[in-house]
Parts: structure tokens; C-alpha cells; sequence
């Protein structure tokens, strides 16, 4: 279980979300919706501990982090056993998707190429595969990122703005990978303006607007 | 070249070797090479009581300027990265070596290649000046060559072209791995 409690992050003198407490289980799929600019990504940044909070509690499993206490937190993340995919991709400009995709992997045998294989088939990645990435269009920068996370067997993705360039039929693609991610046990946290694509597989929703988050609706989604 | 660019490295890591790497390089760019290289042939060895031969001296005025301009180079090479590039690399669970030899390292190398290249240009240009404290390089050669036969058209003509067979191909091994490993990466 990935959770924060009581979480407050700033930028300067501004407030973007303060006490806010969200928990992303396993064999879920958490969806975090709100309007541009309201610190959605922040929070995500402060889930996966790429951002410290300026208080509150991160729990991954059994692991605590306590920011209430100056320097008590820990350190060492297990990533990529907890991963995310940004908004932006960051894909490596000098190399190709392929490789974007599987440089990350400690090794690459008969199981990986397998799995990259069948990604490339159900994302329809074939035609762009070994392009690089300022050759590819964003949808298809997406579904490179994308990839590159699934390839990792996370047990945990936090997942921002995935499908914001897809079309309709690539996007259900996306989506029911990740009904199946879902059903394979892994935690999502969902960051998404879709809300029609959030609803189809979403359990738990939240909203975050003006630095504090509600509790839209939970367990609604039905396999 | 080597000690430059390590010093880039550190510029990065510390902040304190940072300001005080960056504090020589500002004062040592503000002084022409020619009168660094006078200062540290005569004031510099007459109040220390010492004499250095002078190719000694033109040698490590050259390296001063080198490892400063190399290790400007590199930094701003490593400085202009943008950091996320590195921080995906990490969520997905990348070892730092990694992240450095396949990631960071060529990233910054495309950066720092066209200029660096150009930088060893300049230096091999500047070694001229150690004509002018004596040391018997290819320009003062030139000279005394000059001075015996007074042919100075075939002379300095044929100065000019040792330094384009020299410098041509440096600049074309430069062309070849900007090509090479500079391939426009800008979004389309």
C-alpha cells in the first residue's frame, strides 16, 4: 500500500495542497483528477518521494517516511519497484524508442523481448520502434514511456496525464492494460483529465482543488 | 584536457571548488594568454628566485589556460542537462554507473564536443607565443629560417600550411564526431 497522511507541500509562499491524505492500493486503480496548475503532479512527486513534503507521512508497504521529523526520513527508494511515467515522457533524445525502452532492464533475455514484443504488438508500435524519439509523434512518445514502465513489473505506477494524446481507440488500448495491470495486483495512481477514460476503470477517486483534496466516490468500479 | 574536464566534474559536485574553479577562470579570462605567459616568465620567476626554462614556462601557461577553459566547457556541458532526464532514469530503478555511462555521459558529450575541439584548435594557435619567451617552436624556427635565407613568401606560406595540415584534420575528426555523435535531438 502506497500512502501519504497529512501531507503540506509549498512552493515559496504559495500553499499547493496542505493535510491531504491519499492511499493507492494494490489491485486498484486510484484516479486523482483537478484543474491544470493544481499541484496533481507535485503530489504525485511527493508519493513516489521524488519531492519532499514540507510535512506530513509517506508509507510504501512497510516503509515510513516521516517528514513531521527534520531529517528523519529515510532514503533509498525502491524504485523501479514503485515507478512513474511523467507527463512530459523524458524519453533519452539520443536513443532510439527501443532502446528507451529497454535500457532500464537489468537483463534482457528470452522474457523481456517476449514482453516487449507483445507490447509492441498491442500498442502498434512496430513503424516506430527504432525511430528515435524527436522522430515520433507525443501519442507515440506515450506509448514508448508507457512500455518502458510496464517492462519494469512494477508493483506500483503512478501514471500522469498517460493517454492525453492518444486517440480514442489507442487510448482504450492503454486502458485495458491497465485493467489488467489492475488485475495482475499492481497499485495505480491514475493523474488524468479523461474523466470518461478515468471512470471505465478507476476505483477510487479523487479530486485535488484549491490545495485540498476530496474523496470523490470509492470502490464504484465493477470488473 | 583530462584535468579540465575533471575539474568540470567537481565544478558540479561542490559548490565550494565551484566558486573558487570559477573565481581563477574569470580572473585568468580578464588577462590576455601573452601577458600571463610574460608574468609568469619574468615577475613571477624573479620573486621567487627561480629559473624555469622557458618551454617549461609556455607549457604550463598553456595547461592553466586549457584546464580552465576545458573545465568552463564541461560544466556548462553538465549544467545544461536537463536534471529529469536523469530523475526518470532513477524511477526506473537505473544504477547510478548507468545512469553516468549511458545516459548522462553522451548526453553531456554532445554538448561539450564541437567546443572542446575548437578550444584545442585555439591552444595549438597559441603555442606561438612561446616564440616570444625564447622557446624554439615551429614560429620562431620560421624566423631564424627566415632571417638566413629572406624568402619570408615560402616561408611563412609554408608555416601557414604545416598549421593547416595540423589543425584540418583536428577539425575534421571535430566535423566527424559532431556528426557522429551530435545528431539533432530537438523536437521536430
Amino acid at each position: 500500500m502506497l500512502r501519504c497522511s497529512r501531507v503540506t507541500k509549498s512552493l515559496g509562499s504559495k500553499t499547493l495542497f496542505a493535510d491531504v491524505s491519499i492511499t493507492v492500493n494494490p489491485g486498484e486503480i486510484t484516479v486523482l483528477t483537478g484543474p491544470s496548475g493544481g499541484g496533481k503532479t507535485t503530489l504525485l512527486r511527493c508519493l513516489s518521494l521524488l519531492d519532499s513534503p514540507d510535512s506530513g507521512i509517506v508509507q510504501l508497504d512497510d516503509r515510513v517516511f516521516d517528514f513531521n521529523e527534520r531529517n528523519k526520513h529515510e532514503v533509498g527508494i525502491p524504485y523501479p519497484y514503485l515507478t512513474i511515467v511523467f507527463q512530459q515522457l523524458f524519453l533519452w533524445p539520443h536513443l532510439t524508442n527501443r532502446e528507451n525502452i529497454l535500457l532500464p532492464l537489468d537483463t534482457c533475455g528470452d522474457a523481456e523481448q517476449e514482453h516487449l514484443s507483445r507490447l509492441v504488438a498491442k500498442f502498434e508500435m512496430a513503424n516506430f520502434i527504432d525511430n528515435y524519439p524527436n522522430q515520433s509523434s507525443l501519442g507515440q512518445k506515450q506509448r514508448v514511456a508507457l512500455s518502458r514502465a510496464l517492462l519494469l513489473n512494477p508493483k506500483y505506477i503512478l501514471f500522469d496525464e498517460v493517454t492525453s494524446a492518444l486517440d480514442t481507440r489507442r487510448a482504450e488500448f492503454v486502458i485495458s492494460e491497465l485493467s489488467d495491470l489492475k488485475a495482475s495486483g499492481v497499485a495505480i495512481l491514475l493523474i488524468t483529465h479523461d474523466t470518461a477514460a478515468g471512470k471505465k476503470v478507476g476505483d477510487t477517486f479523487y479530486n485535488l482543488e484549491n490545495g485540498s483534496l476530496q474523496l470523490v466516490s470509492q470502490g464504484v468500479h465493477q470488473s | 584536457m583530462v584535468v579540465g574536464g575533471f575539474v568540470g566534474v567537481l565544478e558540479t559536485k561542490w559548490r565550494t571548488i565551484g566558486i573558487v574553479s570559477r573565481t581563477f577562470a574569470f580572473a585568468i579570462s580578464g588577462v590576455p594568454v601573452l601577458v600571463f605567459l610574460f608574468w609568469l616568465h619574468y615577475p613571477v620567476q624573479s620573486l621567487a628566485g627561480v629559473v624555469v626554462d622557458p618551454f617549461y614556462t609556455a607549457a604550463l601557461t598553456l595547461t592553466i589556460v586549457n584546464v580552465f577553459a576545458v573545465a568552463g566547457i564541461v560544466r556548462h556541458g553538465i549544467d545544461q542537462l536537463p536534471s529529469q532526464y536523469i530523475e526518470t532514469a532513477r524511477v526506473c530503478g537505473m544504477p547510478r554507473s548507468r545512469i553516468l555511462r549511458r545516459i548522462q555521459f553522451p548526453m553531456v558529450l554532445r554538448y561539450i564536443i564541437p567546443p572542446l575541439l575548437q578550444t584545442q584548435v585555439n591552444m595549438l594557435h597559441l603555442t606561438l607565443f612561446a616564440s616570444l619567451i625564447s622557446v624554439d617552436e615551429i614560429f620562431r624556427m620560421a624566423q631564424r629560417v627566415n632571417a638566413i635565407v629572406y624568402r619570408p613568401v615560402e616561408v611563412y606560406s609554408a608555416l601557414g600550411i604545416f598549421f593547416l595540415m595540423v589543425c584540418l584534420p583536428i577539425n575534421g575528426v571535430a566535423l566527424y564526431l559532431q556528426n557522429r555523435f551530435s545528431r539533432d535531438i530537438s523536437e521536430k
